[in-house]
């Protein structure tokens, strides 16, 4: 039973000041969404119009984004889960260095892995221009946030113990993998999931050079707009971007709670 | 969660992600560097989907990311035309990658604003000055000449594009550069004039910089005319557009048949409609000067600045530019940055 | 034999491995090779590795970006900290609304990011708007340093702050409490009790941001400050003239001491940090 002193008092001020400083420009930017005249400011009127042209000229980048991301999580879930697995089931120098590698497309810039697919597969016409090219990027970016994500999981429940114990009772591998193996780490697959989601969603580094005219993804379309149109528009297409991000970060911070309590071990 | 349920779930991703794989096959071709919001290429490829039936989709790339981007594909190429700079032209002749095309006017093309084996040709030119947001300069004088820009009075105010990458941003060296005294070869002038600049802090864009003008982010900015006339007369801004006392230079825009693209059918229909009298006259409607100037009607110059501004305007020499280009960017990364 | 495999799964282990190996093989190990051998195939040919370290404008570009991702880490993580623990053990209503304000800007891109600082530091941002108020002069400093610095702050702090609030969650209050009832004031038990019991999470969540920070580009992109970061000068090599072998070389540069500080941070904080995400 601590006492409410000073020390409570500043740190509660410091969280506000904080969440205002992360939050108030996404307010404003939102409500440059809707003014007619941004340079006027609130004055000039509120306005559904920049979000109809944005609706009307831009929403094929975000039914694009959408759909990488979807991809983006079918793939990680196929290639990511298995891994996972194997690296709870075995730690050696081989696991090691596996884990140091899938880390490396987080640590080396987007551009120069974007650049690596391009000098490599450039040649490539149809591949180059579809947006499986773009999607390569994304899986590689998040592949390691669902790994760790499930790992954790895996880590923090005796394994062995369960899959032993089936063992001797006859199980086969695919059914201790279905039935033992997946349902343990539900909660794992969900967080990376909502996770791969969202960094597929917003990302731009690697998109910028990976993209064609053909495939623009929302963040790519969101910079172009910044740059040469008015800034209403840029803003309201921010708020698109906003309207589908933000449930996701909801869902995702909701799901991640319950499994922190208990298991006690983090996102 | 069993089995069953695990492949309902990935299924249900794979089929939600599948249906794109299937596109329409609707004639098509791709343009680098074509930002609706530039000259209304916007408008223009509108007109290009309703009356040639080729569907061309924006593209927001400056010339030098349209070059490096068709040098890096050059062994199977995206793009289908380019619109450069001037300067670029011959850059990216040099680069290998175009190829040559004469559409049917070239020959009424001036020599100085055309390759001569047909590699890239002029369709329209600017006038580089300073765009004005006016109401954003909060009572100060709009500034008459470069080296009214060195006022203290304008600090954080001033912005010009990224002379490395943006062929604006060469042309606002070099101009600032003839204007002060210097020549292609001799750069002094203008550099010396960009690194006082620093002094004011200017914004340095890579990209166009058209919204931050309008939203007052940026109240006087090196651009051309047609944007700035564009702000006041279609989006009704408070914009002004200065011509610099000292002078300044004109810039031709051109294009080009990428070579080996992959529908060089469409892209030729394409560099002819640019200019057509219909294509011209869209020019001139977007506030560019049409290479072929009959094109302009007397109502359309009405809304420039007068004959007499515009006299203090040269066009600049596209082949130096593109020798000296080079230079400047270098010279600009060490001495300026 | 073969039964001796299936027993103990290895078969089954090596088959699920090979998505992942098949993958990365063809998309990253080979591209990248690629990359190295381009980088060195320039004008400058291997020199272009030498010239990142030597040429005075690579220089000055990978110690800006090298300052500014460690100022931002150790800010990041000194509010992170604070902030992380206090909302963790403090139980009030809003308290979950306040999570996820504070973890909202996770998804955001560097352009977004980057029209944040616009928002509140630029020329009609709000900062200047109070100075304005309080003192008649603007303070705009959206297209500065400061600006990028905060820009940089502001998507980094949701990165750490979950990372920080779930290791709070695992510390024993009740070392605190002994500490406090040995007669330890606050600042003690902040330094010698909570920062160690803290570490592994601090360790790894500052990885990740100083990772982040180092190949960090949409926010100085939309910025355009004449501040060249050194993911600026890459993009700027590759669009100058394209010059790829430049880029590539530069772009192996920054990935290797990014993933050198990384490296350093997981073999540090010991084989946890790898679960700890």
């Amino acid at each position: 039973m601590r006492k409410r002193g000073l020390a409570y008092w500043f740190l509660l001020a410091l969280t506000l000041l904080v969440s205002a400083f992360l939050i108030v420009p996404v307010g404003m930017s939102i409500l440059a969404g809707l003014t007619v005249n941004y340079f006027i400011g609130v004055e000039s009127g509120l306005t559904l119009q920049w979000l109809a042209q944005v609706w009307s000229d831009h929403r094929h980048t975000v039914f694009l984004s959408l759909k990488i991301a979807l991809a983006c999580l079918f793939c990680t879930l196929l290639i990511g889960v298995p891994t996972a697995y194997v690296l709870a089931r075995r730690q050696n120098a081989f696991t090691r260095a596996l884990e140091e590698l899938l880390v490396m497309p987080v640590a080396i810039p987007g551009l120069a892995t974007a650049l690596a697919l391009i000098v490599m597969y450039g040649g490539m016409g149809d591949f180059r221009r579809s947006w499986s090219f773009i999607l390569v990027g994304h899986v590689l970016f998040t592949l390691p946030f669902m790994v760790r994500s499930v790992l954790a999981v895996l880590s923090s429940i005796d394994l062995k113990t369960f899959e032993e114990g089936a063992r001797s009772l006859g199980a086969s591998f695919t059914q201790r993998f279905f039935g033992i193996v997946l349902p343990n780490c539900r909660s794992g697959i969900l967080a990376g999931s909502l996770m791969v989601v969202t960094l597929s969603l917003g990302e731009f580094n690697m998109t910028l050079l990976l993209h064609t005219p053909l495939t623009p993804t929302l963040p790519v379309g969101l910079a172009d707009a910044y740059a040469s149109l008015r800034m209403e528009v840029g803003s309201a297409y921010t708020l698109v971007f906003f309207i589908i991000i933000i449930p996701l970060l909801v869902v995702m911070q909701w799901a991640a709670a319950p499994a922190r309590i208990g298991t006690g071990q983090s996102r | 969660m069993d089995r069953r349920e695990l492949l309902a779930v990935l299924g249900a991703t794979a089929a939600l992600s599948l249906p794109g794989l299937a596109q329409a096959q609707t004639a098509r071709a791709i343009c680098y560097n074509c930002p609706p919001e530039w000259a209304d290429w916007g408008g223009m490829l509108r007109l290009i989907g309703q009356r040639l039936n080729i569907s061309v989709p924006p593209d927001n790339k400056n010339s030098g990311q349209a070059l490096a981007a068709l040098i890096a594909e050059r062994a199977n190429p995206v793009a289908d035309i380019a619109y450069f700079g001037g300067q670029f032209g011959p850059k990216a002749r040099a680069a290998g990658v175009l190829t040559p095309y004469r559409p049917v006017r070239f020959n009424d093309i001036p020599s100085g604003m055309r390759d001569p084996d047909g590699y890239w040709f002029t369709i329209h030119y600017g006038t580089l000055g300073l765009f004005v947001n006016t109401a954003a300069l909060r009572g100060r004088p709009v500034p008459q000449s470069w080296r009214d820009l060195l006022n203290p009075v304008y600090r954080g105010m001033i912005g010009y594009l990224n002379p490395a990458s943006a062929a604006v941003g060469q042309l606002g060296v070099i101009a600032v550069n003839l204007a002060l005294g210097g020549t292609f070869e001799n750069l002094d002038p203008g550099i010396n004039f960009f690194r006082q600049l620093r002094a004011n802090q200017p914004i340095v864009p890579i990209q166009t910089a058209y919204a931050r003008v309008l939203s007052g982010e940026i109240p006087i900015l090196l651009d051309f005319d047609f944007n700035a006339y564009r702000a006041r007369f279609r989006d009704n801004a408070p914009a002004a557009f200065v011509i610099p006392s000292e002078g300044t230079q004109q810039l031709p825009y051109i294009m080009g048949l990428v070579a080996r693209g992959p529908n060089p059918d469409q892209g030729r229909r394409i560099l002819d409609f640019v200019l057509s009298d219909e294509g011209q006259r869209h020019w001139g409607n977007a506030f560019m000067r049409p290479v072929f100037a009959a094109a302009l009607t007397a109502e359309m110059r009405a809304r420039f600045l007068p004959e007499a501004e515009y006299a203090r305007a040269r066009p600049v020499d596209v082949f130096r530019l593109a020798a000296a280009s080079a230079a400047i960017a270098e010279r600009y990364r060490r001495e300026v940055v | 034999m073969f039964n001796t495999l299936l027993r103990d799964d290895r078969l089954w282990l090596v088959a699920l491995l090979a998505p992942v190996a098949i993958f990365f093989i063809a998309f990253f190990l080979l591209p990248l090779g690629r990359l190295f051998l381009i980088g060195g195939s320039g004008e400058l040919g291997w020199g272009a590795y030498v010239a990142a370290f030597t040429d005075p404008y690579y220089i000055r570009s990978l110690v800006a970006t090298l300052m500014l991702s460690v100022s931002v880490t150790v800010v990041t993580l000194v509010i992170s900290g604070f902030v992380g623990v206090f909302l963790q053990r403090n139980q009030f209503s809003g308290r979950a609304l306040l999570t996820a304000m504070l973890t909202l800007p996770l998804a955001f891109p560097g352009v977004v990011v980057g029209f944040m600082v616009i928002m509140l530091a630029g020329r009609q941002g709000l900062i200047p708007d109070v100075t304005e108020a309080l003192t008649g002069e603007r303070l705009v400093f959206a297209y500065s340093m400061a600006g990028l610095f905060m820009g940089y702050v502001y998507f980094s702090i949701p990165r750490t702050i979950l990372t920080v609030m779930a290791a709070a969650e695992k510390l024993d209050p009740r070392v605190e409490e002994a500490a406090r009832s040995l007669g330890a004031g606050q600042w003690r038990v902040v330094r010698d009790v909570l920062v160690p019991g803290l570490k592994p999470a601090l360790l790894s969540a500052g990885a990740i941001c100083f990772a982040t920070a180092m190949g960090a580009f949409g926010t100085a992109f939309t910025l355009a400050t004449r501040i060249n970061v050194l993911p600026m000068v890459i993009y700027t090599e590759f669009t100058l003239q394209a010059n790829i072998a430049m880029a590539a070389a530069l772009s192996f540069v920054l990935g290797a001491i990014t993933w050198v500080a990384l490296l350093l941070a997981r073999t540090s904080a010991g084989r946890t940090v790898a679960a700890a995400g």
